[in-house]
């Protein structure tokens, strides 16, 4: 009973949003921003558990979503079933993480976060020159989400699809963050020399996290490929990453559900420009720049004012 | 052997930005221990603040130079004194954050000048080429070069001689310990970064003629990272010479490896530095006597 009253607690603010949402914007397109939502909080999670828990400095997440979405794409495009790339996917998602967290085994804080700036820009230069799979810079169709000759074309099964996804990797997170691992990580995240004395190895928690991380970055890609049908080298550049760092933040980094918290604020953003964009007078209405404005505003706000995300304890 | 020497004066000019970039960087970091993810941004800034006055308001190059160099170091200051000062002895991913929020709200700004968005614009001046004998070289190259070795010298002399610089290096040096001296640290954190954003100006102003002034110019921020970290982080000198030494070797690497091996080479560079070398290759020669 108690379980049933704490998921209530956690799930009525979003009910709540979901049923002012679809009579303002329109079921279709409602449903549609959820599914993105929901699938940059998959990815969310990934930074939630490197940054918020491992307390690591990871700048090149969105290289790991690219993976995860690339293998996807290229999958797919060769005839395999979605659902039978999609493991594949995250793998290639975790991997690609177990490889950036490599230089954590003898660096620390910002060199280390600064290789993973690194790693991320070797691979999105990699993707954009590896012509014959990838089709270069010039990007790749991806072919809609199928399972069994059952298509996920309306948005209503997309959100659903995406919903699965996040379940079982809010479930999958949960359980770890309780488990010896979190704790590891967390202890990490303190102190990395008291760590070690106490016989938890910083590299092997920081490869563990990196490599949970990359595999929710994968998924995540993975997702993101089908929905958006289209991906290129360039959505998943420095610009991306920091987003999800953003994301993370706004949330907040400590708790698993500040990954949703974020992912509607990033999502909502561009939306909450639009509207402005109606209302401001000529020029303003018309500046370019008014979007970077606003998100470098929000995250300079929220660091300095909320410190710890929406999600997070009230300072 | 001439199409090598003409590749290697391009290399070290373009190297000699990133050098000035790292270095604004550097400065930041040593000084107040926040990392600044909008040099880039700020270097963008002063470009268009010289084009604004030279072009815009017709004011003599000169003068809309050091004014948009000066503006850009009191922007720096400013910044600091009002949201930067925040995340000093805080994570270093808080003032990767803020500066990166502020980075992308100049950017915003300045794409949001409907003269400014969208184009490349041309600072009217080292447009021109120097013979010697068969090497031809780009006044723009030969100016920055001139530009890093004069600057370079007035900081060392700044940092040695001056009772300002003194005290800047005591505040690196353990922040505790100067502030008992009687060093005003808050005061030398806001000159280091106004200090860092004028000089990210400048290389702005330098690059102008190189790649010309647009919106995403600041990208060679990225490549000003690389330096700064294959340097140590902590050292100023290592920081220009990392940066030069990206530049070569990414002007050597243009030449040799395959197309688009070029743009990966500071960042390959970086990561096997990193696993090989934990303490950057600016360690050794920090030991050696520099700063």
């Amino acid at each position: 009973m108690s379980g049933l009253r704490t998921a209530w607690r956690h799930l009525w603010p979003w009910a709540l949003i979901l049923a002012l949402a679809v009579p303002a914007m329109g079921a279709d397109y409602a449903l549609g921003k959820a599914t993105l939502v929901i699938t940059y909080a998959i990815a969310g999670l990934g930074v939630v558990i490197v940054v918020g828990q491992a307390g690591q400095i990871a700048l090149g997440q969105a290289a790991l979503v690219a993976l995860g979405a690339y293998v996807q794409a290229v999958l797919v495009g060769h005839g395999l079933a979605p659902l039978l790339a999609m493991p594949l996917a995250i793998a290639a998602g975790a991997l690609g993480g177990a490889l950036a967290s490599l230089p954590a085994r003898r660096l620390g804080g910002l060199y280390f976060g600064m290789s993973t700036l690194a790693f991320a820009l070797i691979v999105e230069e990699v993707l954009a020159r590896w012509d014959s799979v990838t089709q270069g810079a010039a990007g790749m169709a991806v072919a809609g989400f199928s399972v069994f000759g059952w298509r996920a074309d309306a948005t209503l099964a997309q959100a659903l699809v995406s919903l699965g996804a996040l379940a079982a990797a809010l479930l999958l997170c949960a359980r770890l963050v309780d488990s010896r691992h979190g704790r590891a990580w967390r202890a990490v995240r303190d102190d990395e020399v008291a760590a070690a004395a106490c016989g938890v190895s910083p590299a092997a928690a920081k490869m563990q996290a990196f490599v949970v991380g990359g595999a929710l970055s994968g998924l995540a890609g993975a997702l993101y490929a089908h929905w958006i049908g289209f991906i290129s080298p360039e959505q998943f550049g420095l610009v991306f990453s920091f987003e999800l760092l953003m994301l993370a933040f706004i949330g907040g980094a400590r708790r698993l559900g500040g990954a949703l918290w974020g992912a509607l604020v990033i999502v909502a953003i561009p939306q909450l420009i639009a509207v402005l964009r109606d209302h401001l007078p000529g020029d303003w209405a018309r500046a370019a720049g008014l979007e970077l404005v606003l998100f470098g505003a929000v995250i300079v706000a929220v660091v300095l004012l909320r410190p710890s995300g929406i999600a997070g304890a009230r300072p | 052997m001439l199409a090598f020497i003409q590749v290697l004066t391009s290399g070290i000019a373009i190297g000699c930005v990133y050098g000035l970039v790292a270095l604004s960087f550097v400065l930041i970091y040593k000084a107040t221990e926040t990392v600044s993810f909008m040099q880039g941004d700020l270097l963008m800034v002063g470009a268009f603040a010289a084009l604004g006055l030279h072009l815009g308001a017709g004011w003599p190059l000169w003068l809309a130079a050091a004014l948009a160099v000066a503006f850009v170091g009191v922007l720096g200051a400013g910044l600091e004194r009002t949201v930067l000062r925040r995340a000093i002895g805080q994570p270093h991913l808080v003032a990767v954050l803020l500066t990166f929020g502020l980075g992308m709200m100049m950017r915003g700004s300045v794409a949001s000048l409907p003269a400014a968005a969208q184009e490349v614009h041309r600072l009217p001046f080292a447009a021109d080429t120097y013979a010697i004998g068969p090497l031809v070289l780009a006044a723009s190259h030969v100016w920055v070069v001139v530009a890093t070795v004069v600057l370079a010298a007035a900081l060392a002399a700044f940092f040695r001689y001056t009772r300002a610089g003194l005290a800047l290096r005591a505040c690196s040096e353990d922040a505790r310990v100067a502030a008992l001296m009687g060093v005003p640290v808050a005061r030398m954190h806001t000159l280091a970064w106004s200090l860092g954003a004028a000089l990210a100006a400048v290389a702005g102003l330098l690059l102008a003629p190189v790649t010309f002034i647009h919106l995403n110019m600041g990208l060679i921020a990225l490549k000003a990272f690389p330096a700064a970290v294959l340097g140590g982080l902590t050292s100023l000198p290592g920081a220009l010479l990392a940066g030069i030494f990206l530049g070569v070797a990414e002007a050597v690497a243009g030449l040799l490896l395959p197309e688009g091996a070029k743009d990966v080479v500071p960042y390959a560079l970086l990561m096997s530095a990193l696993l090989l070398f934990p303490n950057g290759l600016g360690a050794g020669l920090r030991r050696g006597g520099g700063r």
